[in-house]
């Protein structure tokens, strides 16, 4: 046994991470590793590369008992993780960013250049990696940046390689190649990790499978012996508690309509809709392109073709202004960074987007903003000390219902909500559902996106899925989650 | 608290030292000496205000200072009256401002590289126009935008207070001001609510490019010359003047009261230096200082609050 985690537990805060995380993972084997969003996968194998410390449980590395304080150790040990965000020096070529830290080095702490090129030449030579060793790194695409990783790791003799999630940016043909060398490794001997949401994959690469849900490992055991159902039904597994429930409004005008949208990197195809009074829900696993279409469709990344409609109307957005002005609004994941001027005060936060509207003629009339103010602070209930208190002093939840309330003051008709229960707690998330309900009652259209799926689930009138940048399916409310993962994982033509 | 009043209060112990360090301090004429010889940079810096409040950063006001004064003093020395000469100054001023403007946000370069650049082509067309010659053929009447009193008050200290009445209002009572601060305190959240972005930075940029038009015609007044090489490290004072009173080069911070008091506080630095007998060369490393000291404490200060 190469690898083993016994009963391990993290908490974030308040939050439980993991609470019974186990998994055993044998050299010369690719072990699966599975789970919803937010099962826990990720912080187990952070725990493993030392970025993160467990609150409990036991890690046995090569049969003895370890803790690993910082990512350096593990890396020591024989640990290397593939980050889905490459974390090479962009600047730097290829052999220098396998080389990184450890370069060959002569006296007074020079690098001997030609001696390191030669050495990185004859790894990629060995292993026919499709990359030289003299290329920057910043011109590769994500996959030659993970080949780049897979190289580091061997180079440092690694016995374990852990992958998260490495194939959500990359094309059939490259995923292919990395499929290739991991399986090469896996002939020498090398154990790896492997966290992926696809199940094609899965059945491509894996030889043993692990599945988390809600912090703890529900099922390990070899892949050829389950089902994908069976897959899915351990991802699930347990009864949705509901936070919320609602029933829909009778749906009204077509607010919404995008036809044959291709955007950005990975968007193919799209096509949907959303009628006022409706919450739609837009499901989907880590990378299937769910943020890329909200970001899409407010001008944030390039539209290559398809039509956006709204309320009827060709809509032409190459900036997030176009989109506004088409009467679009999107409350972003990252409130600090996109939604709010946070060291600006609340009330000119809200003012932001419909300025003129408290501004004729350009000149700034403070009693309007004041009134403007306090009826929306009203409305949504936004606690506030004073019209002038500083953004950044705000909870997270009365922070997001003052990027709502912008919108509102904005008149827009169409709102993305991205990820809008992230980062708050539970009476907050309830507030939040309880205004999207109120905005469809008064005729707004919702696009909702969402890793959690039992919010989906409980909050949107039908959902969209995506994967892979695609619309893999519809489903109605009063679907399950069973159906929603078969579509997120594996498409509409799967058993 | 205090130390946000830290700039207000550095002032009046200066005033209050350099009254009892030296007689000659407190005269009518030392004093008015000392606003007229602020007002270039202060007006330079209200400007520089606006620029920095959303964001940005302007190099070449030291350039475009000299350029300004160069064209309205030619103006003048082809016949022109001496109103048309200061409005092709302002009108030089606006024009570079707007071409700064214009370029950061089109062309989408980071201001200071873009005014880095604009500092460099400016001062050599200025030379090239003038074939490095400084205009002395100015008329007379023309000193008194900067030597000339107004009911017994400096004329240049009333262009200084009614150029921050004017950036005062924009900043604090216009959309223009409000979009510079939402600009520039968070980019990315402007640029998500819409916020047209484009406009209202080359706006700012024009209206500093403006002011330090203006400022340009003020020091060729006091010169009675156009100076190609006028205004040279101009662009440093005026923007220490704003980081000295508070301003931010994050962005999104900065104040008129802050600017002038910035201004004035090494206004009197260098007086006080003169008075007192104290080297040029010291001056320049005291005013240094000052700047580094200046932001320390207002680091200091937003760390505390967090």
């Amino acid at each position: 046994m190469l690898l083993a985690l016994r009963r391990i537990e993290k908490r974030f805060g308040g939050v439980v991470a993991l609470r019974d995380g186990n998994l055993a993972v044998e050299a010369g084997k690719v072990h699966l590793l599975l789970g919803e969003n937010g099962a826990g996968k990720s912080t187990l194998m952070k725990i493993v590369a030392g970025m993160i410390q467990p609150d409990g449980g036991e890690v046995i590395w090569q049969g003895r008992p370890v803790r690993f304080r910082r990512p350096s150790e593990a890396a020591a040990a024989g640990i290397a993780m593939v980050h889905q965000e490459s974390l090479l020096a962009p600047h730097l070529t290829v052999a220098e960013n396998i080389f990184l830290g450890r370069a060959p080095a002569a006296a007074m702490g020079f690098v001997r250049r030609r001696r390191m090129l030669e050495m990185a030449e004859s790894l990629i030579e060995e292993h026919r990696f499709p990359l030289q060793a003299s290329w920057r790194v910043e011109r590769l695409s994500p996959a030659g940046k993970q080949l780049v990783e897979i190289c580091r790791a061997i180079q440092r003799g690694s016995s374990l390689l852990v992958f998260d999630e490495p194939t959500s940016s990359l094309s059939e043909a490259e995923t292919r190649e990395v499929f290739r060398i991991v399986r090469a490794l896996r002939d020498r001997g090398v154990g790896t990790v492997y966290i992926t949401h696809r199940m094609e994959e899965l059945r491509a690469v894996g030889d043993q499978v692990t599945i988390l849900r809600d912090g703890a490992t529900v099922h390990s055991g070899d892949l050829a012996a389950i089902s994908n159902d069976e897959i899915i039904r351990h991802m699930v597994g347990r009864e949705v508690t509901a936070i919320y429930s609602r029933t829909p409004y009778p749906p009204g005008e077509e607010l919404l309509r995008v036809e044959g949208l291709n955007a950005g990197v990975l968007l193919r195809d799209i096509g949907f809709h959303v009628r006022a009074g409706e919450i739609v829900g837009l499901a989907g696993l880590v990378g299937a392109g769910r943020t890329e279409l909200c970001r899409a469709l407010f001008g944030l990344d390039p539209i290559h073709s398809g039509e956006i409609r709204i309320r009827g109307r060709q809509a032409r957005i190459r900036s997030p202004r176009d989109a506004v002005k088409a009467g679009l609004a999107l409350i972003p994941e990252d409130r600090q960074k996109h939604g709010l001027a946070t060291l600006l005060p609340v009330a000119q936060n809200l003012t932001m987007a419909n300025l003129p509207a408290v501004s004729p003629n350009g000149i700034l009339q403070r009693s309007a903003e004041r009134r403007a103010f306090a009826q929306y602070a009203e409305r949504l209930r936004i606690r506030a000390e004073s019209p002038r208190q500083i953004a950044a002093r705000l909870s997270g939840g009365t922070q997001q219902k003052v990027v709502i309330a912008k919108w509102l003051f904005r008149g827009a008709r169409v709102l993305l909500f991205d990820e809008p229960t992230r980062g708050i707690d539970v009476g907050a998330k309830r507030e939040v559902f309880e205004l999207m309900d109120g905005l469809a009652a008064d005729g707004a259209g919702i696009l909702m996106v969402s890793s959690e799926i039992p919010e989906l689930l409980q909050v949107a009138d039908r959902l969209v899925v995506m994967r892979q940048g695609r619309i893999s399916g519809e489903l109605p409310r009063g679907a399950n989650q069973e159906d929603l993962l078969r579509h997120a994982m594996v498409g509409e033509s799967a058993p | 608290m205090i130390q946000r009043l830290l700039p207000f209060l550095t002032l009046i112990a200066l005033f209050v030292g350099l009254s009892i360090a030296s007689p000659h301090f407190l005269t009518v004429v030392n004093l008015s000496s000392v606003v007229r010889q602020t007002a270039v940079i202060n007006i330079m810096a209200l400007g520089m205000t606006l620029v920095i409040v959303a964001g940005g950063i302007d190099l070449s006001v030291g350039s475009i200072l000299a350029m300004a004064g160069l064209l309205g003093t030619m103006a003048m020395a082809n016949g022109y009256s001496i109103l048309t000469g200061i409005a092709v100054g302002l009108a030089a001023g606006a024009f570079w401002g707007f071409v700064n403007g214009f370029l950061i946000t089109r062309l989408r370069i980071a201001p200071f590289i873009v005014t880095l650049g604009t500092m460099g082509i400016v001062r050599g067309l200025a030379l090239i126009i003038s074939n490095g010659l400084p205009v002395h053929d100015v008329p007379r009447g023309f000193s008194f935008l900067g030597d000339g009193e107004l009911f017994h008050v400096p004329f240049a200290l009333l262009l200084v207070l009614g150029a921050a009445l004017v950036v005062h209002v924009i900043l604090e009572h216009t959309r223009l001001g409000r979009y510079a601060f939402a600009i520039g305190s968070n980019p990315d959240a402007a640029l998500y609510a819409g916020v047209p972005i484009v406009f209202h930075m080359t706006a700012v940029y024009t209206i500093g490019g403006l002011l330090t038009g203006l400022a340009g015609m003020i020091e060729a007044s006091r010169l009675m010359t156009g100076q190609p090489t006028a205004g040279m490290t101009y662009e440093l004072l005026a923007i220490a003047a704003v980081v000295i009173g508070g301003g931010s080069l994050r962005g999104g911070e900065g104040s008129v009261i802050g600017t002038l008091i910035g201004g004035f506080i090494m206004g009197l630095l260098s007086n006080g230096s003169d008075l007192l007998g104290i080297s040029p060369y010291l001056q320049q490393a005291i005013i240094g200082a000052v700047i580094i000291l200046a932001v320390a404490v207002d680091e200091f200060r937003k760390r505390k609050i967090g």
